[in-house]
């Protein structure tokens, strides 16, 4: 009789907010950039994603039967951990990496720290994180989008240049270390705000990645705090470099579209689990999350940081949370 | 002697508080030999059970070559300063009793280091610094305090044997995992098929981390079911 | 217990640490003896491999004995570090090439290299990676013997050499294509050549040993 009833303190709203009603609101959010993905990667991206969505279903099934805890595939995170990993991988990446990834994903990242809501770091980033390690080589292949023509620059380090193709950030790094043209990244812009260009699955439409956070925030899945200090921060920090030498660092607008930025503000970093919870926490980790991201892909040896700038910055979350405890109304409570 | 015997009475004090394991205590009153041993394997496994050492079974367990090494210069250390130890309990100045077993440890180790470095001079590079940092490693000196400096030689022969062989077990299997994982081989021979890509994670700092975990979780589970 | 406070201090220091001090003696004197044993079979096993690197270089050589005095190299920041050059030669005693210690900063730790090159000091012979402790899968690509990487130094010019990540591995010049994926270690030998090659030719030139 009591489970019916649920006791919470005021305020009562009526809304029903379940995990499940979150994620699938993620789940469409991400519905544009899939779409993207498959357009541009064609059966490559259709299979990745499948696999890796599957995978990560099958993980938490297995889990949840071996700790011998209620069915949690309903909750539907396990989709959105599948999804983010999908669209963090490259096109041409072997189906048994990504299964292997999803695997990390659900069972060390997730289930061994005690399931949804008690892992530290994000699932997906810290897979891919243990894929990179793993398999540098087949998560740095980068295919060429379908619907490219041959016309457009290849950097290669074979003669197969129509195989592979470096993404507008590796031309950035390039442009950086002297080897290329800034003009040549620059340029590379349009490309990268409608996605005909190589990258990692998810993350080359800029413009469905706009479509679906703006969906988020609209229906309130997330606050725009985290977005904004992720974009406002890496914008400031990007243009501040091209200002000083727009002739070595390329266009802070091709930072913004290009690579994971945008993938990483609107459904990475404002993952609720591992982003702290307070306003003030979300401007520092947003804020954080940006400048670590320039700072790797501007003076660091790899020419995207969002994968490295989220762990860090989850790992320092909990110390965010402790900074910025909220004071109850009234005041803080005299301790005696 | 009103300065000695303080320190007499407040390092025993100390001695009973280093027993923390059940394990542990248990063995300085139960003398059964099999049992003494066994104990280093499973119940007072000094890297499952007890969690020491760390460092080497996190550094040099990438391959089973090295790991192997390891655990029998550690055997041979403990056997060393346990036999040393034990011989000369009677005489141990309590308050003195630490530096007779660094003293006992170091020298052994540094035999140990001298012998790889003129005879497998390839292992003695590959392991670096990490044999002659046995010195520090917390297992010997435990267990020439919890075990030799109380128990006679024969005790203290077994119980050399019994840990090290637990050391060097352990070392092994999580350099057979992970040496499996990052080449595709065990000791240097191929096993997987030629068509496995090497999980490269598996031979850094990374491997080692989760490869222990997931050891530690599997035998908390085990243990708890058979006990 | 009063005796005891008037007891002579030194007295007291013997009759505490008398072990102690046994045992320290005594354990010096195993090392002592040991290492004394021991210490010219270490000493051979480093001219051992350091031989089997060079040698598996200078396919001809024989032997190598050290040659001239040793140069002291300008690695920067105002440090220097001390090679001594060997002269490698073969069964008659002809000089068939000069190979050297020397080393780097690589991606995890110091890359130490055994560079051998042909009589006149004009080409490089290759080298060898004597310790290193780059990352498996991809920096470790430089210890692979006759791998794509150290093969391209066979035959290279002394010259200042020049990473680059496009081109021709087989052809051999001064130019160096990295490694894919370990940039930094590719980058770190073909600047350790850069360090010592040419200052090395400078010194062995000035001690008439070119």
């Amino acid at each position: 009789m009591l489970s019916k009833i649920t006791v919470s303190p005021a305020p009562h709203i009526s809304q029903k907010l379940s995990t499940q009603r979150v994620m699938g609101d993620v789940i469409i959010g991400l519905l544009p950039a899939m779409a993207a993905a498959i357009w541009f990667f064609r059966l490559q991206a259709a299979l990745v994603i499948l696999t890796c969505v599957t995978a990560c279903m099958a993980s938490e099934w297995i889990c949840g039967v071996i700790r011998k805890k209620e069915n949690s595939l309903w909750d539907l995170s396990a989709v959105v951990a599948g999804l983010i990993l999908a669209f963090s991988l490259p096109p041409a990446i072997p189906l048994w990496a990504a299964v292997i990834g999803s695997a990390f994903a659900i069972v060390i990242c997730k289930m061994l720290f005690g399931g949804l809501g008690a892992n530290i770091f994000n699932p997906a980033m810290a897979a891919r994180a243990f894929l990179t390690a793993s398999f540098g080589m087949l998560m740095t292949t980068w295919t060429v989008p379908a619907t490219v023509d041959s016309a457009m620059p290849h950097i290669s380090a074979t003669n197969t240049a129509t195989v592979t193709q470096a993404t507008p950030l590796a031309w950035a790094k390039s442009a950086i270390k002297g080897k290329a043209e800034v003009t040549e990244a620059n340029g590379l812009l349009k490309n990268t705000f409608w996605g005909n260009v190589g990258g990692c699955l998810g993350e080359t439409s800029s413009l469905a990645l706009l479509i679906g956070g703006v969906y988020l925030l609209i229906r309130r899945t997330i606050t725009f705090h985290i977005p904004a200090a992720v974009l406002i921060a890496a914008g400031v920090f990007a243009a501040v470099f091209y200002f000083v030498n727009p002739d070595k660092y390329s266009d802070p607008l091709l930072h913004l579209f290009g690579g994971g930025m945008l993938i990483c503000a609107f459904f990475i970093a404002t993952d609720p689990v591992t982003a702290p919870l307070s306003i003030k926490g979300m401007w520092i980790f947003g804020a954080g999350a940006g400048a670590l991201i320039m700072l790797i892909r501007l003076a660091g040896e790899y020419p995207e940081g969002v994968m490295y700038a989220i762990l860090i910055m989850n790992a320092v979350t909990p110390l965010i949370d402790r900074a910025c405890k909220l004071v109850p109304a009234g005041g803080k409570p005299h301790v005696q | 002697m009103v300065l000695g015997s303080g320190f007499y009475v407040l390092s025993f004090h100390e001695n009973d508080k280093l027993n923390i394991s059940k394990g542990l205590n248990k063995m300085s009153k139960d003398v059964s030999l099999g049992k003494t041993f066994f104990a280093g394997i499973w119940d007072s496994n000094p890297v499952l059970r007890l969690l020491l050492g760390m460092c080497p079974t996190l550094a040099v367990t990438a391959a089973v070559k090295p790991a192997l090494t390891m655990g029998l210069s550690v055997v041979f250390v403990l056997l060393f300063s346990n036999i040393v130890v034990s011989l000369l309990r009677h005489q141990l100045k309590p308050h003195l009793r630490i530096l007779m077993f660094t003293l006992t440890i170091a020298t052994a180790v540094t035999i140990a280091d001298l012998y790889l470095k003129a005879f497998m001079p390839e292992m003695s590079a590959s392991l670096g610094p990490y044999i002659p940092l046995i010195i520090v490693n917390c297992i010997i000196i435990g267990r020439a305090e919890a075990c030799a400096s109380k128990n006679g030689l024969i005790v203290s022969i077994i119980d050399a044997l019994g840990m090290g062989a637990g050391f060097t077990i352990t070392l092994c299997v999580l350099a057979a995992i992970r040496e499996v994982l990052a080449t595709g081989n065990i000791f240097e021979i191929t096993v997987m098929p030629g068509s496995f890509t090497p999980w490269a994670a598996m031979g850094m700092p990374v491997g080692a981390f989760i490869t222990l975990g997931l050891i530690l979780g599997a035998v908390n589970i085990i243990s708890k079911k058979t006990a | 217990m009063s005796n005891n406070e008037t007891k002579n201090p030194i007295l007291f220091f013997m009759q505490e640490s008398w072990l102690l001090l046994v045992s320290a003696i005594l354990f010096g004197c195993l090392l002592a003896c040991l290492s004394a044993a021991w210490q010219p079979k270490i000493i051979q096993n480093e001219i051992d491999k350091f031989n089997a690197l060079a040698g598996g270089l200078l396919s001809e050589a024989k032997g190598f004995q050290n040659a001239g005095e040793s140069i002291s190299v300008d690695i920067g920041k105002g440090k220097t570090y001390s090679v001594r050059v060997k002269k490698g030669t073969d069964a008659a005693g002809n000089l068939v090439g000069w190979a050297f210690v020397c080393e780097g900063s690589g991606f995890a730790d110091k890359i130490k290299l055994v560079v051998a090159t042909d009589a006149a000091f004009e080409k490089l012979a290759g080298f060898g990676v004597l310790s290193s402790n780059e990352t498996p899968g991809f920096g470790d690509k430089i210890t692979i013997k006759d791998g794509f990487y150290q093969s391209q130094f066979k035959g290279a010019p002394v010259t200042e050499l020049e990473l680059t990540k496009v081109g021709d591995a087989e052809t051999i010049d001064s130019r160096i294509v990295a490694i894919s994926g370990a940039t930094v270690t590719s980058e770190a030998v073909v600047k350790t050549f850069n360090t010592f090659l040419l200052p090395i030719k400078e010194a062995m030139a000035e001690q008439g040993l070119l």
